[in-house]
């Protein structure tokens, strides 16, 4: 049985007078991966965007409905977002590696959380870059810049720096769009691996990929969520008439 | 005459006008740094840099005063404009970004870099120098670092404008403030361009003479206080100039030469920087 990580319930989200979010319900699962899939421009990196709040940087965002995640609402202006955002990474469609070394750009997150014994901090970046399978590509050559890695490995090092400060739960926004196939199974496979350790939410084009490694699908169509069941069951046989003509292929 | 040929000859005439006119304008360039280092380089020797002036009509002396309080003016006017500059273009380019008021502070600037100098000479003059009574080295420092603002903040400007947005959401997405975001991420992003609009900065202010003429004005003693009129190379040379003196215009040739040389250097580094980190 399934254990819920996340809950959004009734969540509605405004980029000033668009409507771009109506009526969302779905549960996130824990150590599970939850596939948002859909048309382009149907909602589903919106969606995304919520969990972490990454809409408050910019001005006219309103929300509206809930999101619970540990038995808290994060859409509350309470919330503290650094927290938030330590407890919930995100991945972006693009690697975006920061102008420092490896080594820099994976103790970045310990060093805003205070940590700053040397020791503690080799000791983390090796484990998250361990964990990101990156570590034996990148362990004698710490000190040089991020900006000299492939593409492939600039992804699974910004995996690596969001799960530096252990979060809950990772948001994957497209991976693996920028990528070569190689890159994208490595990817892919990473995704299947972390599960047992965090939760994951991922945004994908690629259908394919939401069939291969999510558990549970998302299919969300002009702002609304059409159907949210297991993803063999989404893939196999659909309740929807829609979702069946979108993952069919005939719109999109 | 078919049309081919007609292209042909339009070409081969554009290219010998557009040859000529290039060749035209170097020749006058190449002219100039010629006879400032024909002329100059016979007044180099040691004591132009280790000796004080001596007395005019007197042969001998040097030009230390005026090497230090041109090192001196330019230096406090890198102080005072450089962090101005560089926080009010990060005030454009992060906390302002897409604002009116960006766009407006942006054009004023744009305005500001071609606004003849000795307008601003003018300007610290009625602000600096009246009030007191007296030329002063602080009124030139003003002077120059306000020629400087607006070159180093439109850079900064620009340079953290280059720095891609989604590099400061992932820092966002990790937790991180604001204000570490920009100096952590964003300044290392655009450090070497920031650096590299400093230094053109200072070469610009390196050269202007109109200013200080209204502000620092001369001194033929050597002086560290910037409360009194300082020296500086690039009035000593105007004055030197239209001297009757020809061991003052050796001296203003000399002194040319050094000061040609040292916005050469700073402009050919800043060049460097900026080909070494974007050339690729």
């Amino acid at each position: 049985m399934d254990a819920l990580e996340i809950e959004v319930k009734a969540l509605n989200f405004y980029y000033g007078q668009v409507h771009a979010l109506k009526e969302i319900n779905l549960p996130v699962y824990k150590n599970r991966v939850t596939a948002l899939i859909g048309p382009s421009g149907c909602g589903k990196t919106t969606l995304l965007r919520c969990f972490n709040r990454m809409h408050d940087l910019y001005p006219g965002n309103r929300y509206r409905g809930e999101i619970i995640f540990k038995g808290r609402n994060i859409l509350a202006d309470n919330i503290d977002l650094i927290d938030l955002r330590s407890r919930i990474g995100m991945v972006f469609q693009k690697p975006t590696p920061f102008p420092m070394s490896i080594f820099d750009n994976i103790a970045y997150g310990l060093k805003l959380r205070g940590i700053r014994r040397r020791s503690e901090l080799s000791e983390r970046v090796e484990r998250a870059l361990r964990h990101a399978a990156l570590w034996d590509e990148v362990k004698d050559k710490l000190n040089e810049s991020a900006y000299a890695l492939s593409g492939g490995q600039q992804q699974r090092l910004v995996i690596a720096r969001a799960l530096a400060v252990e979060p809950e739960v990772l948001l994957f926004d497209e991976p693996t769009s920028a990528l070569d196939p190689i890159s994208t199974a490595k990817i892919e496979e990473l995704a299947v691996e972390l599960k047992k350790e965090v939760t994951i939410i991922i945004v994908t084009h690629n259908m394919q990929q939401a069939a291969r490694i999510s558990d549970w699908t998302g299919f969300l169509m002009l702002g609304e969520l059409i159907e949210f069941d297991r993803t063999d069951k989404i893939f196999t046989s659909p309740s929807q008439k829609l979702t069946e003509d979108y993952i069919t292929g005939r719109f999109g | 005459m078919n049309v081919e040929r007609r292209r042909k000859i339009m070409s081969s005439v554009a290219l010998l006008l557009s040859s000529l006119a290039a060749l035209i304008g170097l020749f006058w360039l190449v002219f100039i740094l010629a006879d400032v280092l024909i002329n100059g380089i016979k007044g180099i020797n040691l004591s132009l840099f280790l000796e004080d002036p001596a007395p005019p009509g007197m042969e001998g002396g040097g030009l230390r005063n005026a090497f230090v309080g041109q090192l001196l003016i330019t230096g406090m006017a890198t102080v005072i404009g450089v962090p101005l500059g560089v926080l009010g273009g990060t005030f454009l380019a992060e906390y302002a970004r897409g604002r009116t008021i960006s766009r407006i502070i942006s054009i004023i600037s744009d305005i500001m870099v071609s606004v003849p100098s000795i307008v601003v000479g003018t300007f610290v003059y009625a602000i600096m120098v009246k009030p007191l009574g007296h030329f002063n080295g602080w009124a030139g420092a003003v002077a120059l670092a306000i020629i400087m603002i607006p070159v180093v903040l439109r850079t900064t400007e620009d340079m953290l404008s280059m720095v891609p947005w989604t590099l400061r959401e992932a820092a966002f997405a990790l937790g991180a403030p604001y204000y570490r975001v920009i100096i952590q991420v964003v300044y290392r992003g655009a450090a070497t361009g920031i650096l590299t609009g400093i230094l053109l900065s200072i070469a610009r202010v390196a050269g202007e003479t109109a200013p200080l003429l209204f502000t620092s004005f001369n001194n033929s003693f050597f002086s560290w206080n910037m409360n009194e009129p300082v020296a500086s190379l690039t009035v000593t040379i105007f004055q030197y100039a239209m001297g009757p003196y020809e061991s003052w215009h050796t001296q203003a040739w000399a002194a040319s030469l050094v000061i040609t040389l040292f916005i050469l250097f700073i402009t050919i580094l800043g060049r460097l920087i900026l080909k070494w980190r974007f050339g690729r």
